[in-house]
């Protein structure tokens, strides 16, 4: 069967799948979606507001702090999975948790990657706001509060960019979970660690089918991002 | 609230909502008991695991899971604590496991064998030989430029009998012929089928891609039937006073479940494409030239009694 033959009849089947509703593919998939949102929620949950205050206040070392923070962005999963591994294994410092080769410890290593992600566009698209916009903030006194919520709000199209970058690094991400996850069939089996399963039994079609189900998500949940973020431009240029 | 607010909202709130709701879902599921095996990559790969699954799932009411390793990776994850059972093929490391103190008990579960696989064309002239000689010839010709020899490379059980076979033939492996993958049975094949290269395989594993991958694996057996690559698979209780948090008593009952007459006669009867490809030999190691494990099998048996699974 020639390369092409296999990638055919690997939509085929991801067709077939998504209409059939296989239900191991769909748990696969829900456990994808499960973990990789739920970091990227908590990775802004903890980024925006930390990447807020490294952009607004000044202190010594800002700038070492913002160049690791870009520097985290490009963290390898593998290495963040080896180490979250070492951290909860059995005989790890925090192995009585035992959270090893459970949904939780994929949570845990995917948030690692994307905390840094959303930190570091937020902290770049607050810097990035026109200085008058802080300058008039500053000459009406306004509360710290209210600050940050019109500094927010203005800079809502970097705080989008940076939960579709965060999501997008997420989801298709696949050293991290494979170690501290497992792989486990039914449990901690991701979309993308069935692929490269699958990949290795040499069974390529049913491979090819979750890699579509993947971008097929990957793009609904662009799409609705996307949407929001056209939404917030159209209503700051009218 | 503006209308861009509101759906930001709405969409947070529906994202928690399906979280929460997922969690709760997962937690409060009185689940089966999760067994963890750390298994090579060749019980995986041919699917063996996949067909014992349900039976053993349904007899203890368990949840059978497993970690994809090479047998060196599973022994090491074994030894940290994070898998209740061993199910590898490394006689020698097995026994030092045991000896060490990690693990308490070992037997013979089943067995296979290694082939040496490679071109049709067969440039090396491997095919036909013993297993010693094999290897001779395929260094010989990668030394000459003719032939390639990819390796795992991975620390894994059949890493290990191949390195075992180079030092029984005197070779040194340093050269551009030989390539090492770092990388499990099937993915290695699946390289030396790409570079046209020679390679060791457990018979078990390279059946399963010629089913899967059909007339794309273009690489054939040339060394097989030679006692030197016989392949025992070794089941390995864990040592539970070391490891107080693995479910021994779900690992022993995988264990008795493998060893029994129902386990053995399923492994006997699972095929890929009308092949057998793992033979049971519980209790009978010697008939395969290995050393006898008498004292083992009669407590294994006495516990197979007792607890009705005979």
């Amino acid at each position: 069967m020639s390369g092409f033959e296999i990638i055919v009849e690997g939509f085929m089947r991801a067709l077939q799948i998504l209409f059939s509703g296989d239900q191991e593919i769909l748990g696969i998939t829900l456990l994808s979606l499960r973990v990789s949102l739920t970091a990227t929620l908590l990775g802004a949950a903890f980024g925006i507001p930390i990447g807020f205050l490294v952009a607004r206040r000044d202190f010594h070392g800002k700038s070492v702090v913002t160049t690791t923070i870009n520097t985290l962005m490009g963290l390898p999963p593998v290495v963040v999975g080896l180490v979250v591994y070492l951290f909860l294994s059995a005989s790890g410092p925090l192995g009585f948790l035992r959270l090893l080769y459970t949904p939780e410890a994929m949570i845990i290593a995917q948030m690692i990657l994307t905390f840094p992600i959303v930190c570091g566009i937020t902290i770049s698209s607050i810097l990035s706001l026109s200085p008058k916009l802080k300058d008039t903030l500053a000459s009406l006194s306004a509360p710290p509060s209210w600050e940050a919520r019109v500094l927010l709000n203005e800079s809502k199209l970097g705080l989008i960019t940076a939960i579709i970058a965060a999501f997008g690094a997420a989801i298709s991400e696949v050293g991290a979970i494979m170690m501290v996850g497992g792989n486990l069939l039914g449990y901690t089996r991701a979309l993308t660690t069935a692929i490269m399963l699958y990949t290795n039994m040499g069974e390529f079609a049913t491979a090819i089918a979750l890699g579509i189900i993947l971008l097929l998500i990957a793009f609904g949940v662009n799409l609705f991002l996307t949407y929001l973020q056209m939404r917030s431009r159209i209503r700051r240029t009218t | 609230m503006s209308s861009t607010n509101k759906i930001l909202v709405i969409f947070v709130v529906a994202v928690v909502v399906v979280v929460a709701s997922l969690t709760v879902v997962y937690t409060y599921n009185p689940a089966p008991q999760r067994l963890i095996i750390a298994t090579t990559t060749s019980t995986v790969d041919t699917g063996l695991l996949d067909y014992l699954k349900p039976y053993f799932d349904n007899k203890f009411n368990a949840n059978m899971t497993w970690l994809y390793l090479g047998t060196g990776q599973a022994l090491q994850v074994a030894s940290r604590g994070d898998a209740d059972i061993l199910l590898v093929h490394d006689r020698v490391r097995e026994c030092a496991f045991i000896a060490s103190g990690n693990g308490t008990l070992r037997v013979t579960a089943m067995y296979n064998d290694f082939i040496i696989v490679g071109p049709a064309s067969d440039p090396a002239n491997a095919r036909g030989t013993n297993a010693t000689a094999a290897m001779i010839n395929i260094a010989q010709a990668g030394a000459s430029g003719t032939a390639t020899f990819v390796s795992r490379g991975d620390n894994s059980g059949t890493n290990a009998l191949e390195i075992r076979l180079w030092t029984k033939a005197g070779i040194s492996t340093n050269g551009t012929w030989y390539v090492s993958t770092g990388s499990g049975m099937a993915p290695t094949i699946r390289v030396a089928n790409e570079k046209g290269g020679y390679t060791i395989s457990d018979r078990g594993t390279f059946y399963k891609l010629q089913s899967t991958m059909n007339t794309t694996l273009s690489l054939v057996i040339l060394c097989e039937n030679d006692t030197s690559l016989l392949n025992p698979y070794g089941i390995l209780l864990l040592n539970s006073t070391k490891y107080p948090n693995i479910k021994s008593d779900l690992a022993t009952s995988f264990l008795l479940f493998m060893i029994s007459e129902q386990g053995q006669s399923l492994i006997g009867n699972f095929t890929v494409n009308g092949k057998q490809l793992f033979y049971p030999i519980y209790g009978n190691p010697e008939s395969i030239g290995l050393p006898s494990e008498n004292a083992t099998v009669t407590y294994l048996n006495s516990l197979l009694k007792s607890r009705g699974l005979e």
